[in-house]
């Protein structure tokens, strides 16, 4: 092959050694995981003291802080309660409209078009979309649950203490739930249609075969759009950023959001503390989900 | 489940109708906020806070758009100096070039590193590959701000706050878990007697990899590449964190929209629906590959 020798330049990479190939990616990974790692561990056991306006080492007063913290506290029930909330919803909303939309007939493709829009909308605009639709004053939501009488006429959404992290819920649940749908239909869509032809032969009842058929056959799908989803609700804060700022009060402070306001207060060892303690708890909770539902790349 | 047993009931027909009509009916709410989004955008204030809504019979208006693009410098330049009530300057052009730029600069950035590193992951087994693999994984796991707050000291440390070059450097990282697994999943659907053969015939690794397997797998790496873009583009902590004054992509330009004297909701959807128009039209493209893409290349459509 004559044309190969202007092919000189990546000589290094020609040979049959993958490191080269990896390098560049390596170099990123470690920038980008690795460092910020321990320089998070490092934060975590300074703080910047305004007195001397300097970061300081402090041991473990972070940490110990961060066990004492009843802020902290709220904010991981929150997060823990998000998170399991929108899974659990999304899972189950998200497999009803798979079994329902799972179709050849014409329209159905259509359907799940329109289902992929949410996705890309700018999670900050997507909160912007709902700020208004949820505004106490002139919002569409609270007018419509005030008009059948699910709420009363001075009640508000984002506003009160109970309602608040819903109303940032029910942003997630619309613009992820199509998540769910979409792995879902494709998971479908690849079963093998024999095992079900012939439970319907034996004459099976249709929860009977979902149960006995399907969701054991979708096993690695679930696992996978769950593992994916779970961290990502975990990690979210730009809902809550646009729709509460954590607020009324810290009722919607999720772990990611506290540690962001903790740094913009110039508590920047605890906001890192912070953001360590929901990094480890995802790796962990994370690597063993891989590993018991048998999750393989 | 119980379509399946109206089914039993009421026969095919009628259980046809009715998946229609609910599947119809679920996209309709799905759609709907998209929908109230782009109506807010060209109405006008009194029709925004009309209660009830109005959803279909208000007064067209494209006042917002003229000025989050800057057509009414063109038209009325001496407007300009004027600060409107609820807010100051909407003319959101070089916000969107911010955007555009970082998105792409980001995307090739990505894209550059993944290709190489993926076909390396497909083709050439490395010991201990899969927890290399895992390793990437656990990277797509780090919430964002425990990556942010220590690249906020570094890149002040090292000049690259406020800076293009900065942003995309975090938003190529932030995507190359996807990058990566998404791209080895699309080179392990090329038969490596392809690889085999033309290394065989004397052709070298990077000539095989350039002229023969980057051709083949042009689908997918567009698929890929769409989807890093889109994520850097409606990506919102990174900025709002690792920027302090000039620099702010769409998405956190959008939520400064919302000021003490008030909201200017009209030109905020009207950046909105210009933000994720172009997204719409990008992710129906690659339609074909976005479940894959979306479980980091672990389900093939």
């Amino acid at each position: 092959m004559s044309s190969q020798k202007s092919y000189s330049l990546p000589s290094f990479m020609n040979s049959d050694s993958s490191l080269p190939w990896l390098l560049p990616l390596v170099t990123m990974l470690i920038v980008f995981a690795i460092i910020p790692f321990f320089y998070n561990i490092y934060l975590s056991f300074h703080e910047f003291v305004p007195a001397k306006r300097a970061l300081l080492f402090v041991g473990w007063d972070n940490w110990i802080r961060l066990f004492t913290d009843g802020v902290f506290w709220g904010s991981l029930k929150v997060s823990l309660y998000y998170t399991f909330m929108c899974l659990l919803i999304q899972l189950v909303l998200g497999m009803g409209i798979a079994l329902l939309i799972d179709s050849d007939d014409p329209g159905f493709g259509i359907i799940r078009s329109i289902l992929t829009l949410t996705l890309v909308i700018p999670p900050a605009i997507a909160g912007m979309i709902f700020l208004i639709m949820e505004d106490a004053n002139y919002g569409l939501i609270p007018w419509l649950l005030k008009s059948i009488g699910l709420i009363g006429p001075e009640d508000t959404i984002l506003s009160d203490p109970t309602l608040a992290l819903w109303g940032v819920m029910i942003v997630d649940i619309w613009q992820w739930t199509p998540f769910m749908v979409l792995i879902l239909v494709a998971g479908l869509r690849s079963l093998p249609s024999e095992p079900f032809e012939s439970a319907v032969i034996d004459g099976a009842r249709p929860f009977q075969v979902f149960r006995r058929l399907t969701l054991p056959m979708l096993h690695k799908v679930i696992a996978v759009a769950v593992l994916i989803r779970g961290i990502d609700l975990w990690r979210m804060v730009d809902y809550v950023f646009v729709l509460t700022s954590g607020g009324p009060g810290t009722a919607t402070y999720t772990l990611s959001l506290y540690s962001w306001q903790r740094f913009t207060f110039v508590q920047w060892g605890y906001g890192a503390t912070i953001s360590l303690f929901s990094l480890i708890v995802i790796l962990i909770v994370g690597n063993a989900f891989i590993h018991f539902a048998k999750v393989k790349w | 489940m119980h379509l399946f047993i109206l089914q039993r009931l009421n026969g095919k027909e009628l259980n046809k109708v009715f998946k229609q009509v609910l599947g119809w009916l679920i996209a309709a709410i799905f759609f709907f906020p998209i929908y109230f989004w782009i109506t807010v955008s060209i109405k006008k204030d009194k029709d925004i806070f009309a209660l009830p809504p109005k959803l279909f019979d208000f007064e067209v208006s494209f006042s917002a758009y003229e000025e989050v693009f800057g057509i009414s410098r063109f038209l009325y330049v001496e407007d300009m100096g004027a600060v409107r009530p609820g807010g100051g300057d909407f003319y959101m052009m070089p916000n969107l070039v911010d955007s555009i730029i970082i998105a792409l600069g980001s995307t090739g950035l990505a894209m550059l590193i993944s290709i190489l590193a993926a076909y390396s992951l497909s083709r050439i087994p490395i010991r201990g590959q899969q927890h290399f693999m895992g390793w990437i994984l656990s990277t797509r796991m780090m919430p964002p701000v425990a990556v942010a707050i220590p690249m906020f000291f570094i890149y002040k440390n090292i000049g690259l706050m406020d800076t293009h070059l900065g942003i995309i450097i975090i938003h190529a990282l932030m995507n190359l878990p996807l990058a990566v697994l998404l791209m080895k999943s699309f080179f392990d659907d090329i038969p490596k007697d392809i690889d085999e053969a033309a290394l065989l015939d004397g052709a070298t690794r990077f000539f095989v990899f350039w002229r023969l397997i980057v051709p083949l797998a042009i689908g997918g790496i567009a698929a890929t590449a769409v989807l890093c873009f889109i994520f850097s583009w409606t990506e919102f902590i990174f900025v709002l964190m690792l920027t302090q004054t000039g620099l702010k992509t769409i998405p956190v330009v959008s939520t400064s929209f919302v000021t003490s004297t008030g909201t200017a909701w009209d030109n905020m959807a009207a950046l909105g629906t210009a933000a994720i128009i172009p997204a719409f039209i990008f992710i129906l493209l690659v339609q074909r590959h976005l479940v894959r893409g979306l479980t980091l290349g672990s389900v093939k459509q």
